[in-house]
């Protein structure tokens, strides 16, 4: 399915500096919506609308790491790209801890925000894709019977069948036919890729 | 009796009466029945009869009552009992003239010998004018006496041996003795204290020999009977006898010990005013001007360099001498103006010494009329090392401002560099938008670059004006006052404000007179202590999690004046820190100086105003300053 056009979420509370990345990423042929306040942001904000959003990180009323932070508790997945003074640094770090894809320090190259912008705005496809990954994943794994999502669980952990057969109070032969059906059920192709599938379903807490 | 015999005796009674008319007394000679047998010229010109008119009549016609009447009785009396009671003695009797006036007369009265019945010569002296004489010798002597006694100076004699022969009331009363005590008394060993005993009687005995009415002065102590030792000036003159030898002295004392303490006090007051004047470096002087006589104390010259010997000098010489010549202007016009209306004068100016060198004066005094002109008074003080030290402090009490301007400033970099990093990155984000607009296919909308043209203006003056602001505040710069609207002050310190507050995501509110009261006072210092109320506020507001996030500036009349307050709502102000809440240095944040509340203070004091604090209703510290302010501006 086609995804719908990204859109540039802009919050910033200053007047000049929100209608100049308008005028900027209008000029490269960016969709811009533009905030003044986070809260206005999180009043209209619609999970479902893809894009990333370009957030001043110091903000009277809420500031931008607390917009973060409101997002995180609601799931939302929106790529945020930061944009700091002098000696926000720290903040910086803070943000990118929560999740945030960049940051950048004002005033900024227009080119460096617009790839750091692209960047945010790929990663919500891939989130986007991601997470219809999960979506298939997750119900593969609600396909599978207990025994064999104890044994994804100690085989994703790296534990050797002989050990996972002890775990379980099995024969080692057994912990192998389950195996071999956990693999089959979860379509892993190897190992490595049942590990990065248990990752990616793990990834956004159920 | 032979005819020459008889001629011989007519001869000699002729002679007599002769003899008899020539005398100067009175002489009348009586029998003894006190019948006048003879009856002198000088008689008749004494009782104003002629010979005739008494001869063979009672000598007690010549007598007032009572001696009348008890004439006869002396007489009879004498005869029969040969005890005389007047002759050969003579007495002081009364007698009467023709006229019947009465007069004193000394009588003394003889028996001549050889008559028998016996008979008696009586000489008579005039006494009116002699006892009028001594009368008057008594009174003298008595008036002589009261001016010794009224006398307020001793008046003591001596004789050549030193004892005392007289001594006055005065006398007695300064050494305590009687008048018997002291007469006949030795002078030296009396009242003479023994430390200088020898030497005073030695220099008597020199005295005595000095020519009469050669006056000596001394000072020389006295002892009184209680011990007391006293000083007296001393007036002596030797006294000698006819014959030229010395018989003694005569001396004048005046007790001079309080006046000499008075004087030694004197003399040791002048001298601490010359000490005191040299040690403040102030000196006076006295002038009438033009042309009077000029008086100037010792410290003038030292303090203008000037030789005393040289003598003092006038007003407009003083002028044209010393008188800095920037400062003359000041210096005439203040003379002038005190000179033309008899007014005091106080005022500053600075003076060149006779060795160069510059100093400050404070002068002051005051003009009043004099016959010969002006007679101007005043003092000339060097305050010269009282101005260098207002200079030192001034100039310090202005660094520490600034220092402190600068921390404050420090404090709120991070709000400042954001304020003028956003017009920056606005401007920036234009300019390059702009360009790609230019590069892009179908070029520029004329609109769009035009309107991000007009926003790189704006932003790049919104970034020259946080910079301009900053700059007028952080730099050195000598405090001056001017009016100033007391809203503008707080609107023009929103723009070094704002920034720190959003950075701390805090919220200004103004609370604005609408009158905007306008008051007296230097922009800069005024507005540090504002930005030094509101930092104080946002911290206070950053600690107390939970707080209103909001500070409300207010202005409002009050009184006479005018109240600028910063409220906040956050945690208050603990009573350990209110008590030092003002103390330099004291400080609760881990950056502070310690110098903001302190020079804040300072600053409003020297403003004539009040920088105090008080709880916000619900929660929380409002800080004020108050400001007189002026009206009818």
């Amino acid at each position: 399915m086609k995804d719908k056009p990204s859109t540039v979420f802009v919050v910033d509370d200053d007047d000049a500096v929100r209608t100049s990345l308008r005028l900027l990423l209008k000029s490269v042929g960016l969709p811009v919506e533009t905030y003044a306040s986070a809260q206005e942001f999180l009043d209209a904000f619609d999970a479902e609308r893809a894009g990333c959003l370009v957030l001043d990180i110091r903000m009277p009323g809420m500031s931008g790491l607390e917009l973060q932070q409101k997002l995180n508790e609601l799931n939302a997945i929106v790529p945020i790209v930061f944009i700091t003074g002098h000696g926000d640094v720290p903040m910086a770090v803070e943000a990118m801890q929560h999740g945030a894809v960049d940051f950048i320090q004002k005033p900024f190259r227009d080119q460096d925000l617009i790839d750091r912008i692209n960047q945010a705005l790929e990663k919500d496809r891939e989130n986007r894709d991601g997470l219809r990954e999960r979506d298939v994943i997750r119900r593969r794994i609600g396909q599978l019977t207990p025994r064999e999502r104890e044994v994804l669980e100690l085989v994703t952990k790296g534990k050797a069948n002989k050990v996972i057969a002890g775990d379980l109070d099995v024969s080692q032969r057994t912990v192998e036919i389950h195996r071999a059906r956990v693999m089959e059920k979860m379509g892993a192709s190897s190992l490595a890729h049942l590990v990065r599938m248990v990752i990616e379903a793990d990834r956004v807490a159920p | 009796m032979t005819a020459h015999s008889v001629k011989s005796r007519i001869n000699a009674v002729q002679e007599l009466e002769a003899l008899l008319d020539a005398a100067v007394d009175a002489v009348i000679v009586i029998d003894h029945s006190s019948v006048i047998l003879t009856f002198n010229r000088a008689a008749e010109r004494l009782f104003g009869y002629q010979q005739h008119e008494v001869i063979g009549h009672n000598i007690a016609m010549l007598m007032p009552e009572p001696y009348q009447s008890a004439h006869a009785s002396y007489v009879s009396s004498y005869l029969e009992t040969g005890r005389a009671r007047i002759i050969g003695i003579g007495r002081e009797i009364s007698a009467k003239r023709r006229d019947g006036s009465v007069f004193p007369a000394a009588l003394s009265v003889g028996q001549i010998r050889g008559v028998n019945p016996p008979r008696f010569v009586g000489f008579i002296q005039d006494f009116t004018l002699r006892k009028a004489a001594i009368e008057a010798l008594r009174c003298e002597r008595d008036r002589a006496q009261t001016y010794l006694d009224v006398a307020e100076v001793m008046l003591l004699a001596l004789d050549a041996l030193g004892t005392v022969t007289m001594i006055n009331r005065k006398g007695q009363e300064i050494l305590g003795y009687t008048e018997q005590e002291l007469i006949g008394a030795d002078w030296f060993e009396l009242c003479v204290p023994e430390d200088c005993r020898a030497e005073r009687r030695a220099r008597f005995a020199q005295e005595l020999q000095f020519a009469p009415s050669t006056q000596t002065e001394s000072h020389a102590p006295i002892v009184t009977r209680d011990g007391q030792r006293r000083l007296i000036a001393w007036r002596s003159t030797p006294l000698q006898s006819d014959r030229g030898t010395s018989v003694g002295c005569l001396a004048s004392g005046e007790d001079i010990t309080e006046r000499a303490a008075a004087e030694a006090a004197l003399r040791q007051s002048e001298a601490l005013l010359r000490s005191a004047q040299s040690i403040a470096h102030l000196g006076n002087y006295e002038i009438v001007h033009p042309d009077g006589p000029i008086t100037w104390s010792d410290e003038l010259f030292r303090l203008l360099g000037l030789d005393p010997s040289q003598g003092p000098i006038g007003i407009l010489e003083f002028a044209e001498r010393f008188v800095h010549p920037d400062d003359l202007g000041i210096f005439n016009a203040a003379w002038s103006q005190a000179y033309a209306n008899h007014k005091r004068f106080d005022l500053e100016f600075r003076i060149r010494r006779t060795d160069g060198q510059i100093r400050y004066i404070h002068s002051k005094g005051k003009i009043d009329p004099h016959p010969a002109g002006q007679l101007v008074t005043g003092t000339l003080h060097d305050v010269t090392d009282r101005k260098l030290a207002e200079h030192e402090a001034r100039v310090g009490q202005e660094r520490l401002t600034h220092v402190a301007r600068l921390s404050t400033m420090g404090e709120m970099a991070t709000g400042l560099a954001h304020e003028i990093n956003q017009p920056l990155t606005a401007i920036a984000t234009y300019a390059q938008a702009a360009v790609r607009m230019m590069d892009a296919p179908g070029g520029a909308d004329a609109a769009d670059l035009r309107d991000a043209l007009v926003q790189i203006v704006n932003q790049s003056l919104r970034a020259g004006e946080v910079i301009r602001r900053l700059r007028a505040f952080v730099k050195t710069r000598t405090a001056h006052s001017e009016q100033l609207e007391v809203n503008r002050l707080v609107e023009d310190i929103r723009i070094l404000a704002v920034p720190d507050a959003r950075v701390n995501d805090v919220r200004l509110v103004l609370q604005l007179d609408p009158q905007s009261p306008v008051i007296a006072g230097d922009p800069v210092q005024l507005q540090q202590v504002l930005l030094n109320l509101i930092r104080n506020a946002i911290d206070a507001t950053c600690e107390h999690p939970g707080a209103l996030r909001e500070l409300t500036i207010s202005t409002r009349p009050l009184g006479d004046g005018v109240e600028v307050a910063v409220i906040d709502h956050a945690g208050g102000i603990t009573d350990a820190v209110a008590q030092n809440l003002f103390n330099p240095f004291y400080t609760t944040k881990e950056t502070g100086t310690g110098l903001g509340l302190a020079i804040s203070r300072s600053i409003i004091t020297a403003h004539r105003g009040k920088l105090g604090y008080r709880p916000t209703p619900g929660g929380g510290t409002t800080f004020f300053f108050t400001l007189p302010q002026l009206v009818g501006v």
